[in-house]
């Protein structure tokens, strides 16, 4: 397995897109502009709809409408990122893999997606959350997870 | 004193050399300020889509305003200061750097914008009832913020990948 995914990530450093990329700070500096964007949209989703589900401000509104309006920024915010941030890895993956922050910030990103889908996104629509899991509770859980995810992000870049 | 002078004196302030040589520092002002960014301009963000009718129309401007930006100005303020501390390192190359000019820019236009909406728009916004569609100076003011804060996003990371190198 080690030896395949050494030969993918050679292939992927070799392509023509990682390497213009690796070649062109303006792109880099743009794509890494587009990821900030598009991690505002996500957290700033997440955000409001945690102020909501904890009870701090909005209460006025239903969480439903939240659901339907800020689910699909938070998708296309993920999005974004996913495509920006291996455009931005793809000069430099071998090297990135065996990045602790990186490995940290991978797997931070896993559970923030699956806490999302299988917990907050209940929460958000007023469906019965697991025992012992009150909305308030994945409000907090939800955010801190996302929260983690961009510290560790932010460690990756700055501390490689 | 020139502003160039000046930038050349805050760089040399024990603060400004301590953001700079730091093995801790400038990691820990940097995740700082995209924490301060994502939450502020992302909660101005679903501020701005309430103005253009998009989410939360069961409630008005005002009130959603009231509730939300509050956090918004707790995140902003974190990304000021740890902005100021940032730039106080890095003042002259940043002066003389022109993605950080288009920063600054967009930044005073940003809150010209903001000073609009409140002095004229939203006093119309509070005369008209509730459930009514949003004026479009009000939806126009939300598409100038959203518009702005994302050249000052991009400006941004552009600057700190052209910092050195012009």
């Amino acid at each position: 397995v080690s030896q395949g995914l050494d030969h993918l990530f050679s292939l992927v450093q070799a392509s023509a897109v990682a390497r213009m990329i690796g070649e062109s700070t303006l792109i880099t500096g743009l794509l890494s502009g587009l990821h900030l964007v598009g991690l505002t949209l996500l957290v700033g989703g997440v955000l409001i709809t945690t102020l909501r589900l904890t009870g701090v401000a909005l209460a006025e509104l239903p969480t439903a409408a939240f659901d339907r309006a800020v689910h699909p920024a938070i998708l296309i915010g993920l999005a974004a990122n996913v495509v920006t941030g291996l455009l931005l890895v793809s000069p430099r993956i071998a090297m990135a893999s065996a990045n602790r922050y990186f490995q940290i910030k991978l797997l931070l990103l896993v559970a923030a997606v699956t806490f999302y889908f299988s917990v907050y996104r209940k929460a958000m629509r007023g469906r019965p959350l697991p025992p012992g899991l009150s909305a308030r509770i994945a409000g907090v859980v939800g955010f801190l997870l996302w929260l983690s995810v961009v510290i560790a992000g932010c460690g990756f870049i700055l501390l490689e | 004193m020139s502003v160039l002078k000046f930038c050349a004196w805050l760089e040399a302030t024990p603060v400004a050399v301590a953001v700079r040589e730091s093995l801790w520092a400038f990691p820990a002002l940097v995740s700082v300020h995209v924490l301060g960014l994502v939450a502020s301009v992302g909660l101005v963000i679903w501020f701005d889509l309430r103005l253009l009718d998009v989410h939360m129309r069961q409630s008005t401007p005002m009130r959603v305003y009231r509730q939300v930006m509050p956090w918004a100005f707790a995140g902003f303020a974190t990304m000021v200061i740890s902005g100021a501390l940032l730039l106080s390192g890095f003042a002259t190359a940043a002066y003389g750097n022109l993605y950080f000019r288009v920063k600054v820019a967009a930044l005073l236009l940003a809150a010209v914008n903001a000073v609009i909406y409140h002095r004229v728009t939203e006093r119309r916004l509070t005369r008209e009832a509730s459930g009514l569609p949003s004026p479009v100076a009000a939806r126009f003011a939300a598409l100038t913020s959203i518009a702005l804060w994302m050249v000052v996003i991009l400006a941004g990371r552009m600057m700190s990948y052209t910092l050195y190198s012009h």
